[in-house]
């Protein structure tokens, strides 16, 4: 796996790996709550990433098993097929925490955890019956065989940060050019303008002229889009199935990140960056020092932990988008 | 009365969709829906395995009822006070291993109900001191509290307390359980649930405090407007305090009811879906005590139900949380339509 690895040191393996593992869980994690950021920034606080993930994995998969029973293993169209139908399936899916927030005025964090245990029940009863219907076994999971790795050569050789070019998941390139995108459209763009004012004064973007409803309907969309890359990124990183284990609270960690980034993509970035590494990090240490595996829980705490912290100390000088969470009501002043 | 209307209404929809579900897989919904009941022994079954009757199904019902309302009470009374405790999961595990660890030392009932009130009041006051000291979302803390107390349980049940037979923790011991398991009543084994009337004791206390007492004012005060209770006068800070101490407790008391009755022992690796089907019976409920309980006879048989129907009808069992999960978006949409009307 690690090409040259017999001429280096120990320690260096030790990063390679940790820089390797960290990058590939911080940056589905960054891509999640860059859709977080869309939805909050438009007024719509949004507690269903997690949900949204999840359902984009599950879509995902069913089209990655169904596709390679057609055109067999070898083939890489199931795979980039997969991601496509993940963003479609969580971009659908999170309409419906648009309908329950918009049309219904339901409370935003109420449908948000709703629509996490929704989808949770959705997608564990459907693989099973899917399962059963199709295939005559009751798998609680799809298979979805292991990703292929990119390294670029020449970059990956420099000492140290080559790692960072080493080994990538091809979902780590679509995940980092998205985002590049996303930047662009929020910031740059009209769209992206009046998506920030419907966030921070959805009366005023009204009055000028703005749909405030549509705006945020899109913007919950692009956000279970993203989500649904995320999740199907999870998918082959950390099991190559999709099963319920999928729903391990990463959408939580990705809006800890959000917020820990003050609602602004690049600094969620750097929260993204240290949940990665803090993972990675721990579990090297736990190889390192060969301790049993069951010490991989006690690992598994410190993104938890660190999320925790860091919203401690970062909550309270946070500025929200003004207008987060409110039912917009047209007739309000 | 409106509440409890689209209470009603949320509930019929969701039973329907669920049998539109079911009869699209060519199963018979109504047979299915009667298994519930039968499952849940509230209806005759065509036969029953020795020592079994309707009554002992009766009985492992209330056995499983009885969390379910410490759990959606914890719930309801964090609404009230303006609080969405998603961390009841966290609070019931947290609970649980607590007394399982105490009862090793000490084996008696009352100290494992003592224990785990203590122990979800303290996660629980440590979230609402998060909250206004910090201005935390309350939502995200107890999320990373449950994954927290989650590893740290697991990790702790792998490595020194494991059943290796069964994957499982160590049984508590049966002087410490709060369920009398397997007790032979004339030739039938019933189940018996004896912190069930501690839960209708305390839906029945909660209703008094919330509707008759100062605290209970003001927690509602609170919960409909900080700013207005706190114009008022009223200490928001130690009364958010206060009303996530209550939740976390009750939280604890769900936690023990669980792990140290329904159940014997914790399972590693996962938390409790039931902190969360609390939140569907809690909002089903009106929010209000009395509403909880009815809404989780209600809820517990369809999960209690659901494995007899399963066995029976030849489905997956998860259809039970799919039609919990339909309940609770009805019931988000309708808390809505509740509040359109008073307007």
């Amino acid at each position: 796996m690690f090409c040259g690895a017999q001429q280096k040191g120990e320690e260096v393996i030790m990063l390679d790996m940790i820089i390797i593992d960290g990058l590939s869980f911080a940056l589905p994690l960054f891509i999640m709550a860059v859709g977080g950021i869309y939805s909050e920034k438009s007024g719509i606080t949004n507690l269903a990433l997690e949900g949204f993930q999840g359902f984009g994995a599950f879509t995902g998969a069913v089209v990655v098993v169904w596709l390679t029973g057609i055109t067999g293993s070898t083939s890489q169209i199931p795979y980039y097929a997969g991601f496509f139908f993940a963003m479609i399936g969580g971009g659908i899916f999170a309409l419906i925490h648009a309908l329950l927030c918009i049309k219904f005025k339901a409370d935003q964090v109420i449908s948000g955890v709703v629509m996490n245990i929704l989808a949770m029940a959705m997608t564990s009863f459907m693989t099973k019956s899917i399962n059963s219907a199709f295939f005559g076994n009751s798998a609680n999971k799809f298979m979805l065989g292991a990703s292929s790795r990119i390294t670029i050569p020449y970059i990956s050789e420099i000492p140290y940060i080559g790692a960072v070019f080493r080994d990538i998941y091809p979902f780590e390139i679509i995940a980092v050019i998205v985002a590049v995108v996303m930047w662009y459209v929020l910031y740059r763009t009209v769209y992206g303008m009046r998506l920030r004012a419907c966030g921070d004064n959805p009366h005023s973007a009204d009055a000028a002229g703005i749909n405030v409803n549509a705006v945020r309907t899109v913007a919950v969309f692009i956000s279970g889009c993203l989500s649904g890359i995320a999740g199907m990124s999870f998918a082959y990183s950390i099991s190559a199935n999709f099963s319920p284990d999928i729903y391990l609270g990463y959408g939580y960690l990705s809006i800890a990140a959000l917020i820990f980034g003050n609602w602004n993509i690049l600094p969620a970035l750097g929260a993204c960056l240290i949940f990665g590494f803090a993972r990675s990090g721990g579990s090297a240490i736990i190889n390192e020092l060969g301790l049993p595996s069951s010490y991989n829980d006690l690992v598994r705490i410190l993104p938890y932990l660190l999320t925790l912290l860091l919203l401690v100390f970062f909550s309270k000088h946070n500025r929200s988008p003004r207008a987060l969470g409110q039912v917009y009501d047209k007739g309000r002043r | 009365m409106r509440k409890f209307l689209l209470s009603c209404l949320a509930i019929i929809i969701s039973l329907l969709f669920g049998a539109l579900i079911l009869w699209l897989m060519g199963k018979d919904p109504i047979a299915a829906y009667t298994n519930l009941l039968q499952g849940s022994g509230l209806m005759h079954k065509a036969r029953y395995a020795g020592r079994q009757s309707m009554f002992t199904d009766f009985m492992s019902f209330i056995d499983a009822m009885t969390p379910m309302i410490f759990a959606s009470l914890s719930v309801a009374i964090a609404l009230k006070g303006g609080f969405f405790n998603i961390g009841v999961s966290g609070q019931m595990m947290a609970a649980g291993f607590v007394a399982h660890m105490l009862s090793l030392a000490v084996p008696s009932k009352i100290l494992v109900i003592v224990a785990g009130i203590i122990a979800g009041a303290v996660l629980g006051a440590l979230m609402g001191w998060l909250k206004y000291k910090f201005n935390v979302n309350e939502v995200v803390t107890s999320i990373m509290f449950n994954s927290i107390i989650m590893y740290l349980v697991t990790f702790y049940i792998n490595t020194f307390y494991i059943n290796p037979v069964s994957r499982q923790s160590k049984s508590i011991i049966d002087t410490a359980r709060l369920t009398l398991s397997g007790y032979r009543w004339e030739n039938l084994k019933v189940d018996i649930a004896l912190a069930f009337p501690l839960a209708v004791a305390v839906a029945l206390l909660l209703q008094w405090f919330l509707e008759r007492t100062t605290y209970g004012y003001e927690i509602k005060a609170v919960g409909l407007s900080p700013k207005a209770a706190q114009y008022a006068g009223m200490n928001v800070n130690r009364i958010s305090l206060l009303t996530m101490t209550i939740s976390g407790a009750l939280g604890g008391l769900a936690g023990v009811a669980y792990f140290c009755g329904y159940l014997a022992s914790i399972q590693p690796g996962t938390t409790p879906s039931m902190g969360f089907d609390a939140i569907a019976v809690s909002l089903l409920g009106g929010n209000n005590p009395a509403g909880c309980v009815l809404a989780s006879f209600l809820i517990t048989i369809i999960s209690k139900g659901s494995i007899y129907m399963s066995s029976r009808q030849h489905i997956e069992p998860e259809i039970a949380s799919l039609i919990t999960a339909f309940i609770l978006t009805f019931a988000a949409c309708s808390a809505v339509l509740s509040r359109k009307g008073k307007k």
